[in-house]
């Protein structure tokens, strides 16, 4: 059987396929190399890089939920300098796209930041993490539309390098936030970031984590991220990297189906070194199955009844 | 490292405290120290999300031995799992003891999930001296020094046989050996012994380790500790399992679980 079409484009990216990895769960050089061939992932997205080290949060920084986890880490990594040093020069033979996640407390900060990286060959895009719940001011650039667009305007004016916005769930305009972020030259927005949660060691009568709260990811916020993204896509026209709970390639084909480029493999990561190859496989068996030449046939290809169809269900 | 399906062999109670967990694989058991660990996987992912750590206690073979507590949902859903089951393991995985300690008497000090890795070392740690002269004096070279809550918590003999060295218990409660926690034993040691001959080595539960820690401090004697903190990943990217150093957190799966003393804060 002919070989189904992968290649996905975002503006000027071209991705060998739609599968990556969610920032933060991959480590930021070769945590994964020894389990899997990075050249076969349509992109690397690398844990957040911030303009200074971060020693990050103080521990318990995991606990497990139903269907989920939380973690507060706090951004922890060694800084921007430290990065373009010892991390960037890693991936200069992998053929794929190296994303770099970064973050700010600032404008300035993310100025600086999309700076020092458009000048990095190796680097493809970067991701703007406005929604980080972990950290003091992580979600600040996400409460607010013109917050939102000050930011992503003050990155677009720096760097010739594409960018992703990563929101989160929790900001109150969330459409809102989308449409700033495009209308400030966002090249594409990624869904979703983690959502805060709590647990409470009943023992001790202590909270789970060191942090109180966490971040909640897993198949738990699958179904929100789901509908994230289809609120966004039936409203802008933008590409999405799609996150949230993706453990399977069923999952992913839900996010591919609502409309999603690429789809981010996060906390699977965690459960199996493997997962992002086996939903690359899974990907491409469907496709086979329905006779799909390219994922551009999959992608958005969800069916919604027209409000006629919904009629003919008897009410009650 | 691999990432495999196994099958149980046996999983059962040992007693009270503990259950064991046997099967057979080719590259987990490969070249495996006392101190690593396996990352497993009980279910799918709908049954139970992450996968627990779980410290080798004994490889003979392909075969794999785990002995573990049931300390939460993980654990009490492996206890339910019989021979046959499947379960998937990442491992060899961490950082393991020191194995060769230039002539010190090794000092193994354990309690609860830290019992299974120092017997571990105690049953293929290096000799004292070369095996020849060694022999007849092994016992000289390395004391195991074990912590429980009860008499009901002691090991059945029959785990204890390959030891090479004395073993000295202590409860809680004073049912079985001294009475007290486990560092009234390293405290008569200590007192006994040159600090400079002596290395500790020591896996259990925080305030065990603290304390043993402290004494090690106190009386001018190096050693190590395997840390466990929660732990999603087991690779080193999650950074859920941070240990505090010195210089600054370092992942208790890649860069630990074994830590020397002077590294900890």
């Amino acid at each position: 059987m002919a070989k189904v079409d992968l290649t996905t484009k975002i503006g000027t990216l071209i991705f060998k396929n739609p599968v990556t990895v969610a920032s933060g769960t991959f480590g930021s050089k070769d945590e994964y190399a020894r389990y899997l061939n990075y050249e076969r992932l349509g992109a690397i997205v690398t844990k957040t890089v911030t303009p200074k080290p971060r020693k990050g949060n103080q521990m318990p920084r995991i606990f497990e939920t139903p269907s989920g986890m939380l973690n507060s880490i706090g951004l922890q990594n060694k800084g921007i300098d430290d990065f373009i040093e010892n991390k960037i020069p890693y991936f200069k033979k992998i053929k794929t796209h190296l994303i770099v996640n970064i973050a700010g407390e600032s404008i300035e900060d993310f100025v600086a930041l999309a700076k020092k990286l458009d000048r990095e060959k190796s680097v493809s895009a970067l991701e703007l993490n406005i929604s980080c719940p972990n950290v003091k001011k992580g979600l600040e650039f996400c409460a607010k539309p013109e917050l939102t667009y000050e930011v992503v305007k003050a990155v677009k004016d720096t760097t010739k390098l594409p960018f992703f916005t990563k929101l989160s769930p929790e900001a109150h305009d969330f459409l809102g936030v989308a449409e700033a972020a495009i209308k400030a030259g966002s090249d594409a927005l990624s869904l979703i970031n983690t959502i805060r949660g709590m647990a409470v060691d009943v023992e001790k009568c202590r909270p789970q984590l060191a942090n109180v709260f966490g971040g909640l990811s897993g198949p738990a916020i699958r179904p929100i991220a789901l509908r994230y993204l289809h609120e966004v896509k039936c409203e802008f026209d933008i590409p999405v990297m799609a996150m949230g709970g993706i453990m399977t390639a069923q999952d992913a084909l839900e996010f591919l189906i609502a409309g999603a480029h690429l789809i981010a493999v996060g906390t699977a990561n965690f459960v199996n070194p493997k997962a992002t190859m086996e939903i690359l496989g899974g990907i491409e068996g469907y496709m086979k199955r329905k006779g799909y030449a390219s994922v551009n046939e999959v992608r958005g290809s969800l069916r919604i009844k027209e409000a006629s169809e919904d009629r003919s269900v008897p009410a009650g | 490292m691999y990432d495999e399906s196994v099958t149980i062999i046996e999983n059962k109670k040992v007693n009270a405290e503990y259950y064991k967990l046997v099967f057979a694989s080719k590259h987990l058991s490969q070249k495996v120290k006392p101190g690593q660990f396996l990352n497993i996987q009980m279910e799918n992912h709908e049954g139970l999300l992450l996968r627990r750590p779980f410290s080798y206690y004994r490889v003979g073979g392909k075969k794999i031995e785990i002995l573990y507590e049931i300390l939460g949902r993980g654990t009490a859903l492996l206890a339910e799992k019989r021979r046959g089951h499947a379960l998937k393991a990442l491992g060899p995985l961490g950082k393991p003891f020191t194995q060769k300690l230039n002539g010190k008497k090794r000092i193994l000090v354990a309690g609860g999930v830290g019992v299974p890795p120092l017997i571990f070392l105690a049953e293929t740690a290096p000799h004292l001296t070369s095996p020849r002269e060694s022999r007849g004096r092994e016992k000289e070279g390395l004391v195991l020094l074990i912590g429980c809550k009860s008499k009901s918590e002691v090991l059945p003999r029959r785990e204890l046989t390959k030891v090479k060295g004395e073993i000295l218990y202590s409860t809680n409660d004073g049912s079985y050996g001294r009475k007290g926690f486990v560092t009234v034993l390293l405290h008569e040691l200590l007192e006994n012994e040159h600090p400079n001959s002596l290395f500790i080595q020591t896996c259990g539960p925080n305030a065990m380790m603290d304390a043993v820690m402290k004494l090690a401090e106190e009386f001018g004697v190096e050693g190590e500790a395997s840390i466990d903190e929660r732990m999603a990943c087991g690779v080193g990217a999650c950074l859920g399992c941070v240990v505090e150093t010195r210089e600054g957190f370092k992942t208790s799966c890649v860069e630990g679980p074994v830590f020397s003393f002077a590294e900890l804060v």
